[in-house]
């Protein structure tokens, strides 16, 4: 370091109207000895960071760590989430599908490595609310570039003055002192209980936080449940021991009929009961055009997959992956049936492995249907096999008439 | 600083110079571009008599390879010039001898006019019975395919001719690379599989041939600076070919996993065929390769700053990039060719190596010798 003269500063500034100018005088005050303090220029200089011999920054090592530390966040949650806490199977793919989990690990890892990169340099230039930068020149921020440097022991300010016009500075000074401050440290007192909860913000939180990931696991989904809880069909499941089986919610007393729906059928499943219904039951729908198309649409959306679209097994899902083949129901034997019986299969299920649909389809529909059916066999009754041309063309076109 | 030449002591004739001249390392490398080109012809008609199939997709893959090389000199050419950049300016001379390389490409594509039928299902006589093709014939069939072929080279090399020598069209050839490049893409590799399709595969092509320009920019950037030719190349050109190498190598990283992605997620069955090949035993190694050699190994080499800077690590790389697209293209070229077959590795891809490398010797040496006084010498290597 160089001695303080008795005028109390041996610091200088030089100006240059040219970032070319400013490299080199840089370059020449320290070929010549004087300590180079720092540049202020409008904008970076290429190669002034070689010229002041300035190590190379710290902050891409913050970065990569950073980085790190959102691509391991981004996998680990994603994989404790997906392949762990709750694991669900989708699109047939493995609970831990890695290349489903690149897109947010990259946006993760991108995500922190920009903002920690940018919190880091703000930790080691030092910026911080109220930072006062040296202002050596109120052209650095526009058209000025200023270096600032000290004098060195055995020379003199004239000296420098000279060499620095004649490498083309517009302007020489000499620094008062409190314009060259360094700024201080983050780490001085005052700043330090800010730092010190910023720094331990994060375990905090997290403390915070344990809880609720310590949760227990029989309780999945009865969680952050957003009121579902306090809903009269969900208190209906708490527990109550004086009630019996220690629940709220009873079962029905035995023979309990629902309010909703029309009277009950009195059959049983079986085949016995299948023909009591058809000897019994007659189709209450009318054959309307109305009722016809009902029956159709309602035919091609729940039986068509397994029976095929004319009632053929042609176009049958389960038949064309090789699997049972169903009734064919434009067959004699079906044709044969009467309209209770087949009412009564649609109902409670078939004699071989056909379920029942009496859930899923109205009372009204299954009529309904078994008057689409009877329409569909009139078509195909003429044709000797079931894989004859679509007996249903003719069926619909005969049906649409009445 | 002394001279810095090595001291020796002079052998034979005292009144030549020690130090080789431009024209001696021409000379040298004539010789050896002549012998890799007779051993690469030798390699293709032994590679011919043994699989046709192979040696014709391997034609293709030279081809194509060389396509991507000319193609990429001109499309970063086209880009400095329609920005205006100037740190180029010292390496452009690399760029401008890529181009030289359009011509002998669109000879080999025209030459497959022979070899189509091994390659194209869509060329062969029973496409006619495959509804599928069929459907596709008013766009693949022979006499358009290859005027479509014909087309697109002369629009590049005459584009290309005015844009190294004048410097012009630069925008307009930039707007026809995208559009014929594209369309060479599903021509020439996706039609390979014609029931197969990927929206992203002309943007998948381009991220590997920008890849592989730069890298061979960088290359040659570094070796005629070692000769001589190129004194101006400092370290900050280096640095910038560096980053460039990393951001584009990401790039082909990020377009590779936008394809398999969707690929691997939809599940549809068309589409995957291809891709669970290549994820099967014989092939998932060479799958994964790819990956490590395009992406991985470049992240890992020019991650640091330094090493961005430092011609070793740059040609290392570059190398390894070079090695990489082949394998790229070969993935995409021989599952199809070989009809679900295991990878084979025979005399026609070193047929096509060599040829690669001695074309592209014979066709950039000349231009870069351009208005350069052979008798000049070559500087001490450092």
């Amino acid at each position: 370091m160089a001695t303080i003269d008795s005028m109390g500063s041996n610091r200088f500034r030089a100006s240059f109207e040219d970032p070319d100018l400013l490299l080199a005088a840089v370059k020449r005050l320290k070929a010549d000895g004087h300590p180079v303090q720092d540049t202020y220029t409008p904008f970076p200089v290429h190669g002034m960071d070689e010229a002041l011999g300035q190590k190379p920054s710290r902050l891409p090592r913050a970065c990569l760590a950073f980085a790190l530390l959102g691509l391991g966040i981004a996998l680990a949650v994603q994989i404790w989430t997906s392949a762990y806490d709750y694991p669900v199977i989708v699109g047939g793919k493995p609970a831990a599908g890695i290349p489903a989990f690149i897109p947010i690990s990259f946006e993760l890892t991108v995500l922190l490595a920009g903002l920690g990169v940018v919190a880091s340099l703000f930790v080691v230039a030092r910026l911080r609310p109220r930072f006062r930068f040296p202002n050596l020149h109120p052209g650095v921020s526009d058209h000025r570039f200023v270096v600032a440097g000290q004098v060195r022991a055995g020379s003199s300010f004239q000296e420098v003055r000279a060499t620095m016009e004649q490498m083309g500075a517009v302007e020489t000074a000499l620094l008062v002192e409190d314009q060259f401050h360094r700024p201080r440290s983050l780490w001085q007192e005052e700043a330090r209980p800010v730092v010190f909860i910023l720094a331990f913000a994060p375990a905090v939180l997290l403390l915070l936080a344990l809880p609720l990931l310590n949760r227990d696991y029989r309780l999945r989904n009865r969680v952050w449940d957003g009121g579902m809880m306090e809903a009269i069909a969900a208190q209906s499941f708490d527990a109550n021991s004086a009630l019996p089986g220690g629940q709220v919610l009873q079962a029905p007393p035995a023979g309990t009929l629902s309010r909703k729906g029309a009277a009950p059928l009195a059959y049983g499943s079986g085949k016995a009961e299948a023909e009591r219904a058809g000897r019994e039951l007659a189709n209450p729908m009318s054959a309307t055009l109305e009722n016809f198309n009902r029956g159709r649409k309602v035919y091609e959306r729940s039986c068509a997959a397994c029976h095929g679209r004319d009632g053929d097994n042609n176009s049958s899902v389960i038949v064309g992956r090789g699997l049972l083949a169903p009734t064919i129901l434009v067959s004699p034997p079906v044709q044969a049936m009467a309209d209770g019986q087949i009412f009564h299969i649609a109902t409670f299920g078939g004699p071989r492995s056909m379920k029942g649909l009496g859930d899923l389809i109205s009372r009204e529909d299954r009529w309904r249907v078994v008057l689409y059916l009877r329409e569909l066999q009139k078509g195909a009754a003429p044709k000797p096999t079931p894989n004859a041309a679509s007996p249903g063309a003719s069926a619909r076109s005969t049906g649409a008439k009445p | 600083m002394s001279d810095p030449r090595p001291f020796r002591v002079p052998s034979r004739d005292l009144t030549k110079s020690p130090f080789p001249t431009l024209a001696d390392i021409g000379d040298q490398f004539r010789v050896a571009s002549w012998v890799l080109l007779g051993l690469g012809i030798l390699c293709f008609a032994l590679g011919f008599s043994l699989h046709p199939a192979q040696a014709w997709a391997n034609v293709l893959l030279t081809a194509f390879n060389l396509t991507c090389v000319g193609l990429g000199g001109l499309f970063l050419l086209a880009i400095q010039s329609a920005t205006g950049a100037r740190w180029s300016d010292p390496i452009l001379k690399a760029h401008r001898a890529m181009p030289a390389l359009l011509p002998i490409a669109g000879a080999l594509m025209l030459l497959l006019w022979f070899g189509a039928e091994r390659l194209y299902p869509w060329s062969r006589p029973e496409a006619l019975a495959d509804h599928l093709l069929h459907g596709r014939m008013a766009w693949l069939n022979k006499p358009f395919f290859f005027g479509r072929i014909l087309l697109f080279f002369v629009l590049w090399i005459l584009l290309g001719h005015r844009l190294v020598s004048k410097g012009g069209g630069a925008a307009l050839f930039i707007v026809v690379f995208g559009v014929t490049f594209s369309l060479a893409n599903f021509d020439w590799l996706m039609s390979l599989e014609p029931a197969w399709y990927s929206t992203i595969f002309a943007i998948y092509g381009f991220s590997g041939l920008f890849l592989q320009g730069i890298a061979i920019v960088t290359i040659s950037a570094i070796v005629l600076r070692r000769v001589g030719l190129l004194p101006q190349i400092s370290r900050a050109q280096n640095h910038d070919l560096g980053k460039l190498l990393f951001a584009f190598s990401c790039f082909w990283a990020y377009i590779w996993l936008s394809q398999f992605l969707l690929l691997w997620y939809a599940n549809i069955p068309e589409e995957t065929g291809p891709a669970r090949l290549l994820l099967s035993r014989p092939w998932a190694p060479l799958f994964y390769l790819n990956l490590v050699l395009n992406f991985v190994l470049p992240f890992i080499l020019l991650l640091r700053r330094e090493s961005k800077t430092q011609e070793q690590v740059l040609l290392v790389t570059c190398f390894i990039i070079l090695a990489g697209h082949w394998l790229d293209l070969y993935l995409q070229f021989m599952p199809p060719v070989l009809q679900g077959g295991n990878p084979r590795f025979g005399f026609a891809e070193v047929g096509g190596i060599l040829l690669q490398f001695a074309l592209g010797h014979m066709a950039c040496w000349p231009v870069f010798m351009k208005d350069v006084d052979p008798g000049q010498e070559i500087p001490r290597l450092d």
